[in-house]
């Protein structure tokens, strides 16, 4: 009857050596190749932080001209260039310049990252089945874990500063991608797949040609998922040291300034909106462009 | 559950001269604040409360900010057992005077307070530096990771009331033009972080931090002497707590003040008696520390902490409440 009223858990002892076995085996991990870890992210660090101060240093009026131009070159809309602009003179004009370009570099790093890692993981997935029995977990596991119990290893492991950071967003951010691109090209018609080879495609023309021009509309709602979360990590980044808007929004937080962090936060949610509209806006014109191309 | 309800009826029958008074007590809130000394001691109030004195306690989550700020317009939670109160001042002492709060014990934990830490190798391995004046000409012994030819200072976390405080002696001592960077850790994560990777590798250290925690003594962090005296309490409260701080000048660090406060309601709703323990309770340094060292070894909740501290303590916690009441809480530990 004991076995009903109560749960055979492990004893107290044995669970307590268990948490500290696990503990003592990754401190001892981390004094011998925290070192080495460190060094393999030095180049990617010193790239962030000349990153930001380039972006720091540039007087105000380029950065936006470049930021219109970049837009323009993305979006090719009018509006989508003036909201930039008109976004990004408040933004300045509210006295947030400096933290949103802290931001602005460390989310164009962190999507870019997860994007060039993304894609590719995606399509290796979607051409084994076992492949995507392995990821499928891992990807559930990096959405769903709350973002506290990889950042204290890591911060073991890294210090706080950038790197951690950029770790952080990115195992939060890479999911979309990854698992949009695969369905994408799963998506893609059978049929259309038995044409391209009726024709006599090879696998790398299949691919390249067909299958992702075809999965394009979902790769690019990935793109824009991995962009908002990225951007949404950007203030759990600023709890180990990422400097940017979410560090006036802990302050903001803790201090119930509540103006502080409407702003901030709100500047957060204009960066995503410019970024999102220009890569969406590009994702279409690059279907057109590629399915005019077939059509032709 | 069970031994609450016994507790409960012990309490009633030993009471019932004066009759009442138990039920008297009735619901109490009690801040648990988000690091392990004061979730440690909420604990133990809660045991204390419930078993002695036959409360009901609810623990509330919080931080030294929003629980302040709650206690003060809401009157929720009812206690804040440790709360740190030297970025409070000018609101605390208003609420003092007005009453709508009150402090029952002025030292609950004994040599509590913040400073400027360093580990206890850097200063074994460099005998000169004594005092913080002495450790500000060294930056180089203290690289900063993004930018090593420059010493990292680790402040206090964004948000936290001794954030400004950090910043404005960074200014005071000059340190920027001394060769330093002021790292802002993000949170207690961070900074506990970067002391256990510096301390780990056996890397040198130098920030904000405070004890009694179990972090300073695992990786035996020693709070450094300044070098210079305390200067006067009207430039520390006007000047160096605020945001605009003009000039600001060297001075140690404030005298840490740790309150219990609790709120009107229950002094006037709740049991004297319970009150009366609060004020009594305070935490000798070693106990505390012990308490705290044993929390991180076995990864102790506070609640597992305060059974403990309960079971091995009773010396210490039966001074801090009558006979009757140790008795219960005897009997309910059984």
């Amino acid at each position: 009857m004991e076995l009903f009223d109560k749960f055979p858990a492990m004893g107290r002892t044995d669970l307590r050596d268990l948490k500290k076995g696990i503990d003592f085996a990754f401190r001892d991990f981390s004094r011998e190749n925290g070192e080495a870890i460190e060094t393999f992210f030095d180049p990617l660090m010193f790239f962030m932080v000349w990153f930001e101060k380039l972006l720091l240093a540039t007087p105000w009026p380029i950065m936006i001209f470049v930021f219109a131009a970049l837009a323009w070159l993305g979006a090719r809309s009018i509006w989508v260039v003036i909201g930039t602009i008109a976004s990004f003179l408040t933004i300045g004009w509210l006295g947030m310049w400096a933290d949103t370009m802290a931001t602005v570099a460390i989310i164009s790093v962190a999507t870019s990252l997860c994007i060039g890692l993304g894609i590719p993981l995606g399509i290796l997935m979607s051409r084994s089945n076992r492949m995507q029995a392995v990821v499928t977990p891992v990807l559930d596991i990096m959405q769903t874990i709350p973002s506290f119990v990889y950042l204290i290893p890591v911060v073991m492991l890294l210090g706080i500063g950038k790197v951690p950071g950029l770790i952080a967003v990115c195992i939060y951010a890479i999911p979309p991608i990854v698992r949009l691109t695969n369905l994408g090209i799963r998506l893609v018609d059978k049929e259309v797949l038995e044409a391209a080879e009726a024709f006599g495609s090879s696998y790398r023309q299949k691919l390249f040609d067909v299958q992702i021009p075809l999965a394009l509309p979902n790769i690019f709602a990935g793109v824009n998922q991995t962009i908002m979360m990225a951007l949404a990590m950007v203030v759990i980044a600023s709890m180990i040291g990422v400097k940017g808007l979410g560090v006036p929004v802990l302050r903001a937080v803790s201090n119930q300034y509540l103006a502080l962090g409407l702003m901030n936060g709100l500047a957060i949610v204009a960066l995503a909106v410019i970024f999102d509209r220009v890569s969406q806006e590009y994702g279409k014109r690059l279907q057109k462009h590629r399915q005019g191309g077939h059509g032709g | 559950m069970n031994k609450f309800v016994k507790g409960l009826a012990l309490a009633g029958v030993a009471t019932a001269m004066s009759q009442g008074a138990v039920a008297a007590c009735g619901d109490v809130s009690i801040a648990e604040m988000n690091w392990a000394s004061a979730e440690f001691m909420a604990n133990v109030d809660k045991i204390i409360l419930e078993e002695g004195y036959g409360c009901t306690v609810e623990l509330i989550p919080g931080a030294t900010m929003t629980t302040f700020a709650s206690m003060n317009t809401k009157g929720v939670p009812d206690v804040a057992p440790e709360l740190w109160t030297n970025s409070l001042t000018a609101p605390l002492s208003a609420a003092l005077a007005e009453g709508s709060l009150h402090k029952l014990n002025g030292m609950p934990i004994i040599g509590a307070g913040e400073g400027w830490f360093a580990p206890g190798f850097t200063l074994e391995n460099h005998p000169e530096l004594k005092t913080v004046l002495d450790i500000i000409e060294h930056p180089e012994l203290f690289p900063s990771k993004e930018d090593p030819s420059k010493g990292a200072f680790f402040g206090c976390p964004a948000g936290w009331g001794c954030q400004l405080t950090n910043n404005n002696l960074f200014r005071a001592f000059d340190m920027e033009a001394k060769g330093w960077v002021l790292v802002d850790p993000g949170s207690a994560a961070g900074l506990d972080g970067s002391i256990a990777k510096a301390a780990d590798r056996g890397n040198n250290w130098l920030g904000y931090y405070w004890s009694p925690t179990a972090l300073a003594g695992k990786y035996g962090l020693v709070k450094l002497d300044w070098g210079v005296p305390f200067g006067d309490k009207d430039h520390w409260d006007n000047c160096l707590t605020q945001a605009e701080c003009a000039d600001p000048k060297p001075t140690s660090w404030n005298f840490s003040e740790v309150n219990t406060i609790v709120t009107d309601s229950f002094m006037k709703n709740n049991d004297p008696k319970a009150a009366a323990y609060f004020g009594k309770r305070v935490f000798p340094a070693a106990a505390m520390g012990e308490m705290l060292v044993y929390m991180g070894d076995n990864q102790a909740s506070g609640g597992d902490a305060a059974m403990e501290f309960m079971l091995e303590y009773e010396h210490v916690w039966s001074e801090w409440v009558g006979v009757q009441a140790a008795n219960l809480i005897k009997k309910s530990l059984n």
